[in-house]
C-alpha cells in the first residue's frame, strides 16, 4: 500500500455532489485537490452524470468511496455489482476503492444504510479476507473506513481499536480514517475520542475524512453530513494527522449542500489545520532525528 | 452469528413496528447469540435508530422519483411503502432502481385496490420513467450505417422504450397539487433521452407504436411495417408514408442512429412531442 501511496491525490478534497457539478465541470478552477465520488451513484448506467464525471477527471483527481458493498456481511459480495464496480473503477482510473467497514444488506435485501459489525475476531478475519478479494478483483488497492455506530450488536470481544489492529494485521488494505466518525461515536458511547483515537491503526491511514454531524432531541448526534465541521472534530483532526503525516484529507458534505464558494472556504479552514499539523509532524521528525544523530555521536 | 444479526435487524428495521414485547418475540425467530440477542434488547432505541435511518433513505429515494403519485395518494401510499418494506425490501445496489422494485411490488396490489384510481400506476411508471430513462446507457453505434435497406433492422439510441398506459397521465399538469383525473385513453409513448441528457416524449398512435416496438426489437423495416399492419389490418401501402415521416422525425431528433436510412423517407410528421421537466433529482 505505502507504493501506491505515492501516486495518490495529497491536499484537501471535497465529496462531489450533483448540487454542485456544473459549477466543478464548467467554473474557474477551484482550490480543492481533488475530488471524490460514490461509484454507485454513476455505474452501470448512461446519461447526463458519467459523462459529467469523464469531464470532472480532466479538470480534477478523483477517487472513489462505495456505499453499498457490504463487506462485513455474512455472504459475500454480490458478483455483479463487483463486475460493475470493477468496470467502474478501471473507467475513471481511482488509485483505490474504499467502502465501510459495516454490512449494507441482509441476504438479498439492500439497506442503503451503513449498519455495525460486531468487534470480533470472527468479523475482523472475515472483513480481512474480503479486502484482499476486493483489492485483487478491482485490480487496485482498497481501504476500509470506521463507521459510525449507533449501537453495537454484541458480543464486544474487542475494541475498536484492537479490532483494527487485528483486522489490518491480516489485510494489506489501507484505513480510511473517519475523523467525526470517532468524535460522533465517543460522544454517543461516552468514551473520549483522543484516547479512542490513538488506538487506530496510524501507519495504515491512507486517507482522512472530515465532515460535520446534527445533534437530536434525544441527546444522540447522527452523523448526517449535513453541517460544518465543528472545532472538536478539527482538533482530532489535527491529532490523527500528527500520527499520519501527510494523507490526502476530504471534506464530507451530503446534506443540506450550502454554495459551492462556503464548502471550498471550508475545505481552505481545513487545509489550515494540515498544514499546521503536518508542519508540526516534520519538526516532531527532525528533532527526533537531531536526537538520534547527537545520541549516536555521544555514543 | 452474522447471518442471524442480519436478518434479525432486517426485520427490526424493514419489517412492521413493534413494542417491547414484539421484539422478544422478533429476535426470536432468529439465529442470535445470547449476546446479540442482549445487546439489542439492552438498547432497542439505539437500534431503531436504524429502521428511521433506512426507512427516511429510501423514501427520499422514492419521493424524488415519484412525488406527484406520492401526493395523490397520500396516506394510502405510506401503507403501501410499509408493505413494500416489510414483504419484500429493496434489492437493488441502486438507490435509484428502488422505485422500479416498489412499482413492480405495488402493481397486482394496486389493481385490486378500489381505494386507488386505476391510473395511478400509469402516473408512477411515467413519473419514474424520467429517471429510468435519464439513466439507460449509452448509445450504441452501429457498425455499419448504410443505406436503406427495408430488409435490415435500424439502429436505436439505448436510451430509448416505448410504453403504453390505459390512460393519459402524460398530459396532467405536473404541479404535485394537482388532482384532476386523467383521461382513460389507450396511449402509447416513445421516450428516449436527448442530445444534451433530457428525457422527452413522442406519443405515437397504436400502429407506430407496434412498428416501433417491432424495430426497436430488431426487426427489419419491412418485417415490422408488415407485422404492425397486419396487426391493425391495415394496408401496408397506407401506413407506409407515416411511418416513413416518423422514422424521419426519430432520426431528426437523435434517436433513430441509422440515419442515412431514415433520411431517405420522406412524409408529413404525425407525432405530439412532450418534454421530460426533469433531467434527474438528487441522489441516484
Amino acid at each position: 500500500m505505502n507504493e501506491d501511496r505515492r501516486t495518490l491525490p495529497n491536499g484537501v478534497g471535497l465529496g462531489l455532489r450533483w448540487e454542485f457539478l456544473e459549477e466543478v465541470l464548467d467554473g474557474p478552477p477551484l482550490a480543492v485537490d481533488f475530488f471524490e465520488v460514490s461509484p454507485e451513484n454513476y455505474m452501470r448506467r448512461g446519461g447526463y452524470y458519467p459523462a459529467a464525471l469523464e469531464r470532472v477527471l480532466t479538470r480534477y483527481p478523483l477517487v472513489t468511496h462505495g456505499l453499498t458493498l457490504s463487506l462485513g456481511a455474512h455472504a459475500p459480495p454480490d458478483a455483479d455489482y463487483l463486475r460493475e464496480l470493477t468496470s467502474e473503477v478501471e473507467r475513471l482510473a481511482t488509485p483505490w476503492h474504499s467502502d465501510h467497514l459495516a454490512f449494507t444488506s441482509a441476504g438479498a435485501q439492500a439497506f442503503h444504510e451503513l449498519l455495525p459489525l460486531p468487534f470480533t475476531r470472527d468479523t475482523a478475519r472475515r472483513v480481512a479476507d474480503r479486502l484482499e478479494a476486493l483489492s485483487e478483483t478491482l485490480g487496485r488497492p482498497v481501504a476500509v473506513e470506521n463507521i459510525t455506530y449507533y449501537a453495537l450488536p454484541g458480543p464486544t470481544e474487542l475494541s475498536e481499536g484492537d479490532f483494527l489492529g487485528e483486522l489490518f494485521e491480516r489485510t494489506r488494505a489501507g484505513l480510511l480514517l473517519d475523523v467525526n466518525n470517532v468524535y460522533v461515536n465517543a460522544q454517543n458511547h461516552g468514551f473520549d475520542a483522543e484516547q479512542a483515537l490513538a488506538s487506530f491503526p496510524f501507519d495504515r491511514v491512507v486517507e482522512v475524512h472530515v465532515a460535520g454531524h446534527t445533534h437530536t432531541a434525544s441527546g444522540l448526534i447522527l452523523d448526517t453530513h449535513g453541517a460544518k465541521v465543528i472545532e472538536p472534530v478539527l482538533a482530532l483532526l489535527e491529532r490523527a494527522l500528527a500520527h499520519t503525516g501527510p494523507v490526502p484529507v476530504l471534506l464530507e458534505r451530503d446534506n443540506d449542500v450550502p454554495p459551492l464558494a462556503e464548502l471550498v472556504a471550508e475545505v481552505q479552514v481545513i487545509r489550515a489545520v494540515c498544514e499546521r499539523a503536518w508542519r508540526a509532524a516534520n519538526r516532531s521528525v527532525a528533532v527526533s532525528t537531531q536526537r538520534a544523530r547527537a545520541d549516536a555521536s555521544r555514543a | 452469528m452474522q447471518a442471524g444479526l442480519e436478518s434479525a435487524l432486517a426485520e427490526l428495521v424493514l419489517g412492521p413496528p413493534v413494542d417491547r414485547e414484539g421484539l422478544g418475540a422478533l429476535l426470536s425467530r432468529h439465529a442470535l447469540g445470547p449476546e446479540e440477542r442482549a445487546a439489542i434488547e439492552g438498547a432497542p432505541e439505539r437500534f431503531l435508530v436504524y429502521r428511521k435511518l433506512v426507512r427516511n433513505t429510501l423514501r427520499n429515494a422514492v419521493g424524488l422519483a415519484i412525488p406527484r403519485t406520492m401526493a395523490r395518494l397520500g396516506p394510502l401510499f405510506d401503507d403501501y411503502f410499509e408493505r413494500f418494506l416489510a414483504e419484500r425490501g429493496p434489492r437493488t445496489h441502486y438507490l435509484r432502481d428502488v422505485t422500479t422494485e416498489l412499482l413492480d411490488f405495488v402493481a397486482p396490489l394496486w389493481a385490486d385496490d378500489a381505494r386507488v384510481p386505476a391510473w395511478t400506476h400509469d402516473l408512477a411508471r411515467h413519473e419514474a420513467l424520467e429517471i429510468v430513462v435519464a439513466s439507460l446507457g449509452e448509445p450504441v453505434v452501429p457498425r455499419e450505417l448504410g443505406p436503406l435497406d427495408a430488409e435490415r433492422p435500424l439502429a436505436f439510441i439505448e436510451a430509448a422504450r416505448v410504453v403504453h398506459y390505459a390512460f393519459a397521465v402524460h398530459r396532467l399538469p405536473p404541479s404535485e397539487d394537482d388532482r384532476s383525473a386523467p383521461l382513460r385513453e389507450p396511449t402509447a409513448l416513445f421516450v428516449y433521452r436527448d442530445a444534451e441528457h433530457d428525457v422527452r416524449y413522442l406519443e405515437l398512435t397504436p400502429l407506430a407504436a407496434a412498428f416501433v416496438e417491432r424495430l426497436l426489437a430488431g426487426e427489419s423495416m419491412k418485417a415490422a411495417l408488415l407485422g404492425a399492419c397486419a396487426g391493425f389490418g391495415t394496408e401496408p401501402s397506407v401506413a407506409l408514408s407515416g411511418t416513413a415521416a416518423l422514422l424521419s422525425d426519430l432520426s431528426a431528433r437523435g434517436a433513430l442512429l441509422g440515419q442515412a436510412a431514415a433520411e431517405s423517407l420522406r412524409g408529413p410528421a404525425k407525432t405530439s412531442d412532450h418534454r421530460g421537466t426533469l433531467r434527474e433529482k438528487g441522489p441516484p
